[in-house]
């Protein structure tokens, strides 16, 4: 069946039916909740256990099953290949994976699906899994890719039922309070767990520092801990968190940061109370930055700055540039200690921050956010996917909820990687629709979706150079033979989940080349 | 071609290394990241630039790191004429350009050396008045011919608001750097090292030579001359009014104060400055300053800028495109000044209406220098404007 952008999207998939994307905002959720069942827990209950394999068997995991993680240690993870090698020394098969991300440091998971291990992946899948993935057939059912927001609301609304969730804590307590952001090796907020914590049938905590009671804050909480189990690494400190992350310096990206910034002080947009996300990419960082020191310049005290904490928004909320931070995960050392240290550092769950089955995100509350892409087409809408050669190479990330929430989301691009044209007739897979892209920014100049003519008005009085996508498009491309284009097949790899459990798109296998 | 394979370009980004090595047909070795996807557009550039060159049999293996097609097709071009220097025939474009005028904005010329791909992309973007691209200073000596090739390959494919190539002096490499250059039609050439009349007379007949063979039109390419050295600055006025395709001149600092044995400092420069912009307004050229060094002093950029704008400069050199804005709005007029600007020349006409041969503006004189200066804000304000 075709959704409402003409993208085909499989009826069924893994006994489940699907419903076609129908508008950024077009459907109401209806009916209540999953819950957990209900469990007694007397006085002086032991909840610690002494290795993975007797939490997995206390758990009661069996072939089949679910299994769930978060991403906070990114590429020093080293809970989620722990459990699997546990789950297949135990003799477990065809599972089904749901961390909110996977890191090239998973990599030993494929020898775990080319086994029968592991059957199914719903969940970001950021390098070689991704890679892998694509070549189809690897999977039993195709994997499932959803915006932190989405990932949120699939569980409460119980289209994903979690067995059994692997918290992995930087620091626990024995009754099972969990935080990210002290202990040993620390990596930022847990809060992504938060939602698997309280709905999945049993929650196991591993900690490679367990601390007296009570571990705050209680980023997860003793009510939804069944387990707590003692590991000597929980992370490879040198791969959780940047020293610090590096502003671009190349001329063209700051060339592109420069404009966006320009475009939000043209935007109308900035003044006391501005709410932006930022995030960690060069381009953004450094646009970020720009922001931060226009603010400055005139005066103007922010709201709340989010998009994960990074050095750069700590330093404005010290400076007095940002009122608050609303933080769902910390991207540097700076982030994490500031997360410990000030008040106005505040941590958030994903169904805070952008569940669409809720009563309030705080992406509705952004005034404008800079993202990336990795296509972007004529019709304004973004890939952050798949590659043009049709892999799939990242998660969504807040992606889709904030461009969502955002009064002005502007896409920050170069129209060229190399030799590969970035702006496209029609993305490979879209994951975010036009309809909530306002603007995207390129080193050739600004364009504006058409739907924003208010916008354009106040770009142009501002003298800002205005460009139609076309235009960059078309320049861009005399700089380079145009690529080839791959051949999708029928097999669906992948499916790409809207912000309401609608299909957006569907990831097909490349078959061959044009 | 000799046995041994020639092996031209770099593994940094942007570029790429190609080695062609004798073959008895054309074979084609790519290694590229996202090989599938570029391939087939590298393929077709190598095929295209061998053709054109009328090679048929060679084996090219390429290390592609994100090249464009115009560095690639210079980089093919490069190897075969080194392969091939009997056989390959250099690559010739028809390249239209749209004229630019003698006495258009020239607040910053901004500076990329000839054969950094990963520097030279999107040398287009950053709103420089001129793009001054290098085959002097910032070229080694072994990488002249490979930079002189992608400098015209590159204005064969780019559109630049006006492109200028800093040659070699004529005494070492510069006949050679024209050669290719002109072929990409540039705006203008800059004369590093000009010291007398002589200099620009002879690069003004090489250029009318060039421009004779190539069939556009005679006296048509600009000359930027670059005064630094002792004798340059004395002879700053002949250089300026020795030929009309002078439209500006140029001061370079760092070889000026090495000639001198002097310190670079405001009050050091005082003289060479104030001769070079003296000279230049005698001959109604423009002059540009010296670039400033040291990216990372914004501040320091400004106010050397402003310094050299009340001396009566009309630009300066930049290093890095993130100069660029600073220096434009150190040389665009304020608000204020064109406000002033208005009231002395409407009160200017005013007089002249009423026959009054003199007049005064808020109690001071009005005379022909106010009116001109007010009369020169105002259009470079309707040229900034024009420009954004």
């Amino acid at each position: 069946m075709k959704n409402a952008l003409g993208r085909e999207i499989p009826k069924r998939i893994d006994g489940r039916a699907l419903h076609p994307f129908q508008g950024a905002f077009g459907t109401e959720p209806s009916g209540r909740k999953v819950a957990r069942p209900q469990k007694f827990i007397g006085l002086n209950e032991n909840k610690v256990l002494h290795s993975i394999e007797d939490a997995i068997e206390a758990a009661g995991l069996k072939s089949g099953m679910t299994i769930s993680f978060h991403h906070s240690f990114r590429d020093g993870d080293r809970l989620v290949n722990m459990v699997v090698d546990a789950c297949a020394r135990m003799g477990l098969k065809d599972l089904r994976l749901f961390p909110t991300a996977l890191f090239s440091v998973h990599v030993p998971l494929i020898e775990h699906i080319e086994n029968g291990v592991v059957t199914r992946i719903e969940g970001s899948m950021n390098g070689p899994i991704g890679a892998f993935v694509s070549q189809g057939g690897k999977l039993a059912a195709p994997a499932v890719l959803r915006s932190h927001g989405a990932r949120w609301r699939a569980v409460e609304a119980g289209d994903v039922k979690i067995d059994v969730a692997f918290i992995a804590a930087a620091q626990a307590d024995p009754y099972g309070n969990a935080t990210g952001i002290s202990g040993k090796t620390p990596c930022g907020p847990i809060t992504f767990s938060a939602v698997d914590a309280m709905y999945a049938e049993k929650t196991v905590v591993v900690t490679n520092d367990l601390a007296p009671y009570p571990v705050y804050p209680f980023e997860i909480q003793q009510g939804w801990t069944d387990y707590v189990v003692v590991v000597d690494e929980i992370g490879d400190p040198e791969s959780i968190a940047s020293g610090t992350l590096k502003i671009t310096r190349s001329p063209t990206r700051l060339r592109i940061a420069r404009l966006a910034a320009a475009a939000v002080v043209a935007s109308g947009y900035l003044m006391d109370g501005f709410n932006f996300q930022g995030g960690a990419g060069g381009i953004s960082l450094a646009a970020t930055k720009f922001v931060g020191e226009e603010m400055e310049k005139a005066g103007i005290i922010g709201g709340f700055a989010m998009g994960g904490g990074t050095e750069l928004v700590v330093d404005m909320l010290h400076q007095g540039t940002v009122r608050t931070i609303l933080d769902g995960q910390a991207f540097d050392l700076a982030a994490i200690a500031s997360l410990r240290e000030d008040p106005n550092h505040v941590i958030m769950d994903p169904g805070h921050y952008a569940n669409y089955d809720s009563r309030g995100c705080s992406t509705y509350m952004l005034d404008a956010a800079f993202l990336g892409a990795t296509e972007v087409d004529l019709a304004f809408n973004v890939n952050v996917n798949t590659h043009s050669d049709g892999q799939l190479l990242h998660g969504i990330g807040g992606h889709q909820d904030v461009a969502s929430g955002a009064k002005m989301t502007v896409i920050t691009i170069p129209s060229l990687r190399g030799r590969l044209p970035v702006i496209v007739e029609r993305v490979t897979t879209v994951t975010t629709p036009g309809e909530v892209v306002d603007v995207v920014a390129t080193e050739r100049g600004i364009a504006v979706n058409p739907r924003r003519e208010d916008l354009k008005e106040r770009f142009l009085a501002a003298g800002l150079p205005v460009r139609e996508l076309a235009e960059i498009k078309a320049e861009a491309d005399r700089l380079t033979q145009p690529p080839r284009r791959p051949i999708f097949g029928d097999e669906v790899v992948a499916i790409i989940e809207w912000r309401d459990g609608t299909v957006i798109d569907a990831v097909r296998r490349v078959v061959g080349w044009e | 071609m000799s046995t041994q394979p020639v092996k031209i370009g770099s593994e940094g980004k942007g570029d790429c290394l190609i080695t062609v090595a004798p073959s008895a047909s054309l074979k084609i070795e790519i290694e590229a990241g996202n090989a599938r996807l570029v391939e087939r557009g590298i393929r077709i550039v190598i095929e295209a630039t061998a053709e054109v060159m009328g090679i048929t049999a060679a084996k090219f293996t390429v290390l592609d790191r994100g090249a464009l097609d115009y560095v690639l097709s210079a980089r093919v071009e490069t190897a075969l004429q080194t392969a091939f220097p009997e056989v390959a025939s250099p690559i010739r474009r028809t390249v239209e350009r749209a004229a630019t005028a003698r006495d258009r904005l020239r607040r910053s010329r901004l500076y990329a050396p000839g054969n950094n791909p990963r520097l030279l992309a999107g040398i287009d973007l950053h709103d420089a008045d001129c793009i001054l691209l290098d085959l002097e200073d910032s070229v080694p000596l072994q990488e002249k011919s490979a930079a002189r090739i992608l400098v015209k390959h590159l204005l064969m494919a780019l559109d630049l608001p006006e492109a200028w190539v800093r040659i070699n002096p004529l005494s070492s490499y510069g006949a050679d750097d024209l050669d290719e250059v002109m072929l990409g039609r540039p705006h203008g050439i800059c004369l590093p090292k000009a010291e007398s009349a002589a200099d620009v007379e002879s690069l003004s007949q090489a250029l009318s030579e060039k421009e004779r063979e190539l069939g556009t039109p005679v006296r048509s390419t600009y000359i930027m001359p670059i005064v630094e050295t002792a004798k340059g600055t004395l002879h700053a006025e002949e250089i300026c009014a020795a030929d009309e395709r002078v439209v500006v001149v140029s001061f370079g600092a760092e070889d000026f104060t090495r000639d001198m044995g002097a310190r670079r400092t405001h009050d050091n420069l005082l003289f060479a400055r104030s001769m070079l912009v003296a000279a230049a307004k005698s001959a109604r050229v423009q002059a540009s300053d010296t670039v400033y060094a040291d990216l990372t002093d914004e501040a320091g950029l400004i106010a050397e800028t402003k310094l050299a704008r009340d001396l009566g400069f009309d630009g300066k050199g930049a290093i890095n495109p993130r100069q660029i804005e600073p220096i434009h709005s150190v040389f665009s007029p304020s608000e204020e000044e064109i406000e002033e600007a208005m009231k002395v020349i409407s009160a200017a006409e005013e007089a002249e209406r009423k026959g009054m041969g003199a007049v005064a503006l808020g109690g001071k004189m009005i005379d022909r220098p106010v009116l001109e200066r007010a009369r020169r804000t105002l259009r470079l304000a309707r040229l900034t404007e024009e420009g954004r």
